[in-house]
């Protein structure tokens, strides 16, 4: 669409310097605005261009607005279309003269012509201004019932735009329910597609604050309406939109599932990517929960994605491969003999080349190892040094995921001769992390190692791992603690911290296997260590020196103790977010490697999201798309409880609780309620005018700990301390029972700091009789199923905690036997939590 | 969002606006904002992707073309946006306009494959894949219904089509029905990967010794396709660290361009003699060897020749016109074709 008004922009040289040619073109307007004379279109429309190519380069045309509207009586469609532009433009800032256009524009919108009508309305409704929503509705109106296609297809985005410049006055029109007619009777696939896309937008707003509007959001992905959808022949770009929505939709039975499968399975041969990868996501998720049927999914997919990586702009190649990573990722087996599609070209940007090394390090296994690792080394010699270190470190990815490491050892030992500084520098840490794992190649490593000499070694990383190696493998390597030696000598050239953190702890590694050689050596570099300008440096030097003066054995078992050999390196990315992105198939997400939660806005967020930033109580909207998303959020749980590894039997070990009447320890809770005040104070500063239930929370917290507050009344509360509860009962219980209370509410910074593992908030819990059933998650987020019993009767109270604790909050729902005690149970619940993490 | 739809969607734009404009830079959109905007108003209307279908939008907005020039000073209808709205939108064929009508029907068949290959230092062909498109000229009246069956469709690995053939058919006979758009698009696109052997061979040999490098790199054909083999090109990244280089070939001529690429264009393998490329490459100073190698990209064309090896059976229509024309035609060029030394 056309570029916002620059108007404060300077014109550049090389253009027209704007002012004088502006009036130059207002004069010339204004003769011909009443001209009825032949021919006065073309001089007009040589004129529109003009003032089309300023506005578009950025002169300020808007003082025209008068003329233009002016001039814009005609028949001509170009100088309509132009016109017409120009006001969509201006509108904005001259709110007062585009009063002036709605006029032409609403009678336009009856023109015999639908190209015309389609148009004028367009125009009408994208002049965002909005103090003319009053015109809008009219027209629309009676756009939605035009006769022709083109007219409708305009009109029903026409509603969107208005929905989005006065939310109100499109649902006091009823036009949601008029698309919604629309959508599943008009003749034309154009009009349908664009009511879905409108629906959907209109209803997931309303949702959050009406009733209708979100059960109209659920029928939306109801199997009539899928099914009207599915067979519809729809243009490319709607079928991705249809594609989308049938992701959502859930189907009753495995035949159902086969039924969408084989009707779609001809768009993954469609010629547009974007259906192509649209249709694979219905696949995946629908056959989600079928191992086999899943796997089969998996093979059939794979070669449209294969095609659509090679085929096409490298950009292309790019999304698609963040896809296939994500898919390798999840079967690395299944991709294993299609390795050479991920064999870099010489002349792919480094982005994709960067990708596809990661892919060949995923499919690596016992067969097509030998392959991959020679194509790799290949890519070390080459030209664009990123990736020649890139494909050394995929070598030694590859080295670490293997059992056999015998042929990869080898290459790795030839990088350390190919004589280049940045090959050796990856080599050498490479073998400094395989002898980590396997000890076992000590000794031919070392041997080439020791040939290196340390001045050709100049990156910080490099040198570390060298000098490790010098002070880990001293006995056998002959020259260790002259090497040694001379590197401290030259302490004061060394710049790197870590390297000199390193060289510490090799000469003291050094000289417990030979100490007489390395003597000197040690007591040079203690003595340069202790002078060192750089805390770390100083302090390990220090501490060395000090447990060495104490007693040499002990600091022989404290720095070089008997190692064991490294099983698994830290994975970088956790399995949930993994799956987070996977859920989020087929959109930047994937891209980006990130779930959407971490790139984009609090406000663009799905309602189920973690919050990173302190701050905003909101807890009435977030309670309302929970119970919105409550489907989507059952479906989290069946997986957590069924899946989670730590699962945690609270039954029948629970004699040291203690009833919730345990008197409070004054002194902490005080100093407590004193820090969640000022917490809150700082979190939300506008506290005492937000809604009476976000300030009725903080009562709650501030009344917590201290017994003087007036408490809702029902302390009387007690729980069963031997509560017990099988988690399929818990999980029936959870599905049928409705949410009684949820809320949200800050985690004190005691407990944020002790919520290191979500065992300690466990065994916590239970001293306060409430059991936990299911836990899982990492920092900074966690997620509990927690359950407590009432002392007398057999009502149970069904919790689901998430614990955030970058933000430390903590969102709680709760679900009881007996709706009428939950609120009291609440406070209990409250109460536990916030005593957690104080001594 | 879905990246690919951005992606596709903004290819799209690209290629309609070249179309219209006859090209794509800054100064023809500069010519033509009008145009433009026209075009993207009829493309997508508030971030939802409308009508990309040539066809169509020709239909709603003349491309500026002579023609309409003429046309317009002629019959003094000055607009350059027809009257009427394509009546296709609501039709099952939206990629095809209403009812062109010609006295002569024609249509032609291109077989246009590239070969991406990739063969290592030690002359292994580690990689080797034909990528093709089936690029059809229609100019047919009416509403043709076409069928077009190969000879050997089991040798496709993966296959794509344009929106207009049946899916039914190509699954249980591998034939392709469909109804052409009017003009040229392309029909289908596929895949035929593990390919055994390329037409020609290229083989570098670089030898450094003393700060000095020795290249010989030889080229001759390694299959005889049985068309001649033409437009061969040899092109290369000389490394950063050669201060000069001196070569020169017995056949075709040797450019050194000033970012380093040095380019061979042999064009026909004469012969009498396998072309061959000689010369030192001089390094830095301080280097004794060569420690980076160039990777080789060769170029080649080869006409009438599919070298996936399929080939065309059969193309029928269903209804006959009179004075019908069929040509079929197959070309193979070089994709990514390297050579690593």
């Amino acid at each position: 669409m056309a570029p916002p008004a620059q108007s404060q922009r300077s014109p550049s040289p090389s253009q027209p310097s704007g002012k004088s040619e502006v009036s130059d073109l207002k004069l010339q307007l204004r003769q011909l605005a009443g001209s009825r004379a032949p021919g006065v279109d073309d001089s007009k429309r040589e004129l529109f261009k003009k003032v089309i190519s300023y506005m578009t380069v950025g002169i300020d045309v808007s003082s025209l607005f008068g003329e233009m509207v002016m001039c814009s009586a005609t028949s001509d469609i170009v100088l309509k279309k132009m016109c017409y532009l120009y006001v969509g433009n201006y509108a904005k800032v001259n709110p007062d003269l585009a009063l002036l256009t709605i006029n032409f524009l609403q009678r336009d919108c009856n023109d015999e012509d639908p190209m015309i009508r389609g148009l004028a309305l367009r125009s009408l409704c994208s002049l965002r201004v909005a103090n003319f929503v009053e015109y809008l509705v009219g027209p629309l109106g009676s756009g939605l019932k035009d006769s022709n296609s083109y007219v409708r297809m305009v009109a029903v985005i026409g509603v969107l735009k208005l929905y989005h410049i006065s939310a109100s006055t499109c649902v006091d029109a009823d036009f949601p329910s008029i698309l919604k007619h629309l959508m599943l009777n008009d003749s034309d696939t154009q009009v349908v597609a664009n009511c879905l896309s409108a629906l959907q937008e209109i209803w997931s707003a309303e949702a959050s604050t009406s009733e209708e509007a979100s059960r109209e959001r659920e029928a939306l992905i109801s199997k009539p309406v899928i099914y009207y959808l599915l067979n519809r022949e729809f243009s490319e770009w709607a079928q991705c939109l249809v594609l989308e929505l049938v992701t959502k939709y859930v189907p009753s039975d495995s035949s159902e599932i086969f039924d969408i499968m084989n009707l779609l399975e001809d768009r993954l041969q469609h010629a547009n990517g974007a259906v192509v990868l649209a249709t694979i996501k219905v696949f995946l998720h629908l056959t989600l929960s079928m191992t086999d049927v899943h796997q089969q999914v998996y093979e059939r997919i794979k070669a449209p994605l294969l095609t659509l990586v090679s085929s096409g702009s490298p950009e292309q190649s790019y999304a698609v491969l963040s896809h296939l990573h994500l898919l390798v990722m999840r079967a690395p087996y299944i991709f294993s003999s299609d390795y050479k599609h991920f064999y870099c070209q010489y002349n792919e940007p480094s982005y994709v080349k960067r990708l596809k090394l990661e892919m060949l390090t995923a499919v690596a296994n016992e067969s097509n190892t030998y392959e991959i690792v020679t194509e790799l080394c290949e890519y070390a010699a080459n030209v664009d040094i990123p990736i020649a270190r890139e494909s050394i470190r995929a070598v030694g990815k590859i080295a670490l995921q293997q059992y056999d490491v015998n042929a990869i050892v080898d290459r790795l030992l030839q990088f350390l001769e190919m004589e280049k500084d940045y090959v050796t520098a990856e080599a050498l840490v490479l073998v400094k992390d395989l002898l980590r794992k396997y000890p076992q190649w000590s000794h031919d490593c070392i041997a080439v190692v020791g040939n290196i000499s340390s001045k050709n070694v100049q990156e910080p990383k490099a040198k570390a791992a060298l000098i490790w190696m010098l002070g880990e493998y001293s006995q056998d390597m002959q020259d260790a603690p002259y090497i040694l030696e001379s590197l401290v000598e030259n302490w004061d050239e060394e710049h790197s911290a870590e390297v000199r953190l390193h060289l510490l702890t090799a000469v003291m590694k050094c000289f417990f296997k030979r100490p007489p050689e390395t003597q000197n050596a040690l007591g040079t570099a203690l003595a340069a260590g202790i002078a060192d300008f750089h805390q770390d440096v100083h302090d390990r030097a220090l501490f060395y020196y000090r447990i060495l003066q104490y007693n040499v054995s002990v600091a022989e078992r404290v720095v070089n103790p008997p190692k064991q050999a490294v099983s698994v390196f830290a994975d970088t990315q956790s399995s949930e977010i993994k799956d987070r992105i996977f859920d989020e198939f087929n959109s930047l997400s994937v891209v980006y490697q990130k779930p959407s939660y971490m790139f984009t806005d609090k406000e663009h967020r799905g309602p189920f999201e973690f919050s990173d930033e302190l701050g905003n109580l909101s807890i009435g909207g977030e309670a309302a798309d929970n119970v919105v998303s409550a489907q989507r959020v059952e479906e989290n749980d069946k997986d957590l409880l069924l899946t989670t590894s730590e699962k945690e039997e609270t039954r029948g070990s629970s004699n040291n609780g203690s009833a919730y009447t345990a008197p409070y320890d004054g002194s902490s809770t005080s100093v407590f309620a004193l820090q969640t005040h000022i917490e809150s104070a700082i979190s939300n500063p506008t506290a005492a005018d937000h809604s009476p239930q976000a300030s009725l929370a903080i009562d709650d917290l501030l009344g917590l700990g201290l017994p003087a507050a007036p408490a809702p009344p029902s302390p009387q509360l007690k729980l069963n301390t031997t509560a017990a509860l099988d988690p399929s009962t818990f999980q029936h219980k959870w599905r049928q029972l409705p949410v009684a209370l949820s809320q949200e509410y800050s985690v004190s910074p005691q407990g944020v700091a002790a919520l290191t593992a979500p065992q300690a908030l466990l065994r916590h819990m239970q001293s306060h009789s409430i059991h936990c059933i299911a836990s899982g998650g990492q920092s900074p987020n966690f997620k509990f199923f927690f359950f407590a019993q009432k002392a007398e009767e057999a009502s149970n109270y069904l919790v689901e905690c998430i614990i955030s604790t970058s933000s430390a909050k903590a969102q709680i729902k709760i679900k009881a036997d007996d709706q009428s005690t939950s609120q009291a149970f609440s406070t209990l619940f409250q109460s536990a939590l916030s005593k957690f993490g104080i001594p | 969002m879905p990246p690919l739809m951005g992606i596709e969607f903004l290819c799209r734009v690209a290629d309609v606006l070249s179309e219209y404009l006859g090209g794509l830079n800054e100064d023809v959109i500069k010519d033509n904002f009008v145009i433009v905007y026209e075009l993207l108003d009829e493309m997508i209307d508030n971030g939802f992707p409308l009508t990309t279908e040539p066809n169509i939008l020709r239909e709603m907005i003349a491309p500026p073309n002579i023609v309409s020039k003429v046309l317009s000073v002629v019959t003094g209808n000055s607009s350059n946006v027809s009257d009427t709205l394509p009546g296709a939108t609501g039709s099952c064929v939206p990629w095809r306009a209403a009812d062109p009508k010609y006295a002569n029907n024609e249509v032609y068949v291109d077989l246009v494959e590239e070969m991406d290959a990739v063969i290592n230092r030690d002359g292994v062909l580690v990689k080797c894949e034909i990528y093709g498109e089936v690029q059809v000229n229609s100019h047919l009246s009416g509403l043709p219904d076409l069928t077009l069956s190969f000879a050997n469709p089991s040798i496709l690995d993966d296959v794509r089509f344009h929106p207009c053939v049946r899916f039914r058919p190509w699954e249980s006979h591998q034939l392709l029905s469909f109804v052409p758009p009017d003009g040229e698009f392309k029909l289908m696109s596929y895949r035929v990967k593990k390919l055994k052997s390329t037409p020609i061979y290229v083989k570098p040999q670089l030898t450094s010794d003393a700060g000095k490098c020795r290249v010989n790199v030889l080229v001759g054909i390694k299959n005889d396709p049985g068309k001649t083999i033409d437009s061969i090109t040899l092109q290369f990244q000389l490394p950063p660290c050669i201060l000069s280089a001196d070569l020169t070939s017995n056949h075709g001529t040797v450019n050194i361009l000033s970012n380093k690429i040095c380019s061979w264009s042999i064009g026909r393998i004469p012969k009498d003699k396998a072309p061959s490329l000689t010369g030192t490459l001089v390094l830095e100073t301080e280097l004794e060897r060569l420690h980076v190698f160039p990777t080789f990209r060769v170029g080649f064309r080869i006409m009438g020749v599919a070298l996936s090896g399929l080939q065309i059976d059969k193309l029928d229509l269903k209804t006959v016109p009179n004075r019908l024309y069929k040509g079929f035609r197959a070309l193979t060029r070089a994709g990514e074709f390297e050579v690593r030394s």
